[in-house]
């Protein structure tokens, strides 16, 4: 063992100085990630006159910037057709992953390995390849421009969340269901009253990666639907920038609008939200 | 095995396959069937009206012979390769920061990965207010310097440089907190033996963290390079459903759009689609080959 150094002045504002340092470039890296949505926070509360200056807190916080939003689009029935199919699709996602991954972790069959396989190669393929046949899937049904072809596509999971239930249940001690399968217990029993309540972190995850991802999708609302009445707040705020360009702080309101939910739920779910994309890779949507 | 164990059994299994139906039943549908239906269609003529003729490989053909493929095969090679690298190295360096025992530290975590929830649509429309020109956040910053104004949006330069800092901006939370996590596993000892050695901090972190963290960093060249490969949606409102300006931003994905969506021609946008899915795959396998010889 090496004896410690002596803490002579010079170790100290060594020690000191880069404590300094470390906290420096984490306030300039804090900055950087934080500094367009203050930005933008700013610019919803400014008059169109202040938009070019540089001061952070506005001369005098303009809220009818945000009346505006209200008059310029049909925001809160937007917000109520996201909040709709972020809900819809996230709740069947939960529902019918959880049930398939259990399945798959803990109720063999035959061809149940094979399956798997092909819900794992499903995993690769991207929405590139995906999107034009389910367009016309739309299209053939009728579904398209109504909230049907939002919320069934998602509505009975994805090969995704079944693959992480899967994952979850299999790490479930055995004993814990033993007892109830030998008292003649039924497979949807032993789900629903004693596995589920032990899977509620691996659910919380699932359920904030969809509901972010339904509620940030655009690429599927934008082929899909027409009608503002049943339009999701991005395709809104798209709209409501192609129309109304350059009226930043009246764009800047819709946008923190369209932020504020998600910053919450990230603030309350942080744990849940850090732990979904350390498995999965959702990150760049 | 008695007979009330393999009754038993027999519940199970029905009750297995049972469950599993709904889930399944929908990914042959949404996922299974598409996959098949859009390869049959990329060797078809298809559109919004007639139904589908088969014409080979057609399709492929013109699509190489096109020289808007070439612009936007160019531009997003650009674009994957401007936005991949820098986030893939500054989340590096900001993953061995916030893996410091500080005070405070959990709250910078915080701060720093908010954008994971900020989507690619509102991040791009506050990005073009901060990159406008007469009077966005950038240029004021710029003018403090006496630089400047820089057209962000309206250059074809540098509609390209703007696109691929946005990218990096939403991609770097993403890579922070993947690495991050493989640099809470490795063991402290490690550390601490080479302390003792009297390797230096910088040494310690190429010598110890990087090797160990390889695997994630693989994971993180693949997801970020994938996204950046399909991108869309912050190109199209970033600098619109065109690709502009001048087509310089003009890449795979909008592209895809246009053609699939904007003129209806189906079977050359799922033509384009699979050679972008064949490019993916052979990047892919590449990365996970290199890594692989690396480990032994």
């Amino acid at each position: 063992m090496r004896t410690p150094p002596p803490r002579t002045e010079r170790t100290i504002r060594r020690s000191l100085l880069r404590a300094t340092a470390l906290y420096c470039a984490l306030i300039v890296v804090a900055w950087c990630a934080l500094f367009p949505i203050l930005w933008a926070l700013s610019g919803s509360l400014k008059t169109p006159a202040e938009i070019g200056r540089s001061n952070l807190l506005p001369a005098q916080p303009q809220w009818s910037n945000y009346t505006e939003v209200f008059s310029l689009m049909p925001f809160w029935r937007m917000f109520a057709n996201t909040v709709l199919y972020a809900g819809a699709v996230t709740a069947g996602q939960v529902f019918f992953c959880s049930l398939a991954g259990y399945a798959f972790a803990r109720l063999p069959f035959r061809g149940r390995n094979t399956m798997f396989l092909l819900y794992l190669s499903t995993l690769m393929v991207p929405l590139t390849v995906t999107v034009i046949p389910q367009f016309i899937i739309m299209r053939v049904l009728g579904w398209t421009d109504t909230p049907w072809a939002m919320i069934v596509p998602g509505l009975f999971g994805t090969a995704f969340g079944t693959y992480l239930m899967r994952q979850f249940f299999a790490g479930l001690p055995a004993d814990l269901e033993e007892a109830a399968v030998l008292d003649g217990c039924s497979p949807w029993r032993i789900y629903w009253r004693i596995l589920l309540p032990h899977t509620t972190p691996a659910l919380m995850v699932l359920a904030v990666l969809t509901w972010v991802n339904v509620w940030n999708d655009f690429l599927w609302p934008l082929v899909m639907i027409q009608r503002p009445s049943i339009a999701t707040l991005t395709l809104g705020l798209v709209w409501t920038q192609g129309q109304h360009v350059s009226r930043w702080p009246v764009l800047m309101a819709a946008s923190i609008l369209m932020l504020a939910p998600l910053i919450i739920l990230y603030m309350v779910a942080q744990r849940s939200f850090i732990r979904g994309i350390t498995m999965t890779g959702m990150g760049g949507r | 095995m008695s007979a009330r164990g393999s009754a038993l059994q027999r519940r199970r299994a029905r009750a297995g396959r049972l469950f599993v139906l709904p889930n399944l039943a929908a990914l042959l549908v949404f996922m299974a069937f598409p996959l098949g239906y859009s390869l049959y269609l990329s060797f078809t003529r298809s559109d919004l009206f007639r139904p589908a003729t088969f014409v080979g490989i057609t399709n492929y053909r013109q699509l190489f012979a096109d020289p808007l493929f070439g612009i936007a095969l160019r531009n997003t090679v650009v674009f994957t390769v401007g936005s991949v690298l820098p986030t893939v190295l500054i989340s590096l360096g900001i993953a061995a920061l916030l893996n410091r025992k500080l005070k405070g530290i959990a709250i910078f975590r915080t701060i720093i990965f908010v954008p994971l929830a900020v989507s690619a649509v509102v991040m791009a429309v506050v990005w073009q207010f901060v990159f406008n020109t007469d009077n966005g956040l950038l240029n004021i910053m710029l003018g403090w310097l006496h630089l400047g104004p820089v057209p962000w949006l309206v250059d074809p330069h540098w509609a390209m440089v703007s696109l691929c800092l946005v990218s990096v901006w939403k991609g770097v939370p993403f890579a922070t907190v993947v690495l991050l996590a493989a640099m809470g596993g490795i063991d402290e000892n490690l550390y601490e033996a080479a302390r003792i050695d009297g390797a230096g901090e910088l040494r310690r972190f190429f010598a110890i963290t990087v090797p160990l963290i390889r695997a994630a960093l693989s994971f993180v060249v693949i997801i970020s390079t994938i996204n950046a490969f399909q991108a869309f949606d912050q190109v199209y409102v970033l600098t619109g459903g065109n690709g502009g300006p001048e087509s310089a931003t003009y890449v795979l994905g909008i592209m895809l759009f246009q053609h699939a969506f904007g003129f209806g021609e189906f079977g050359y946008a799922c033509a384009l689609a699979w050679v972008m899915f064949a490019i993916l795959l052979v990047l892919t396998g590449l990365q996970l080959r290199r890594g692989r010889q690396e480990d032994t």
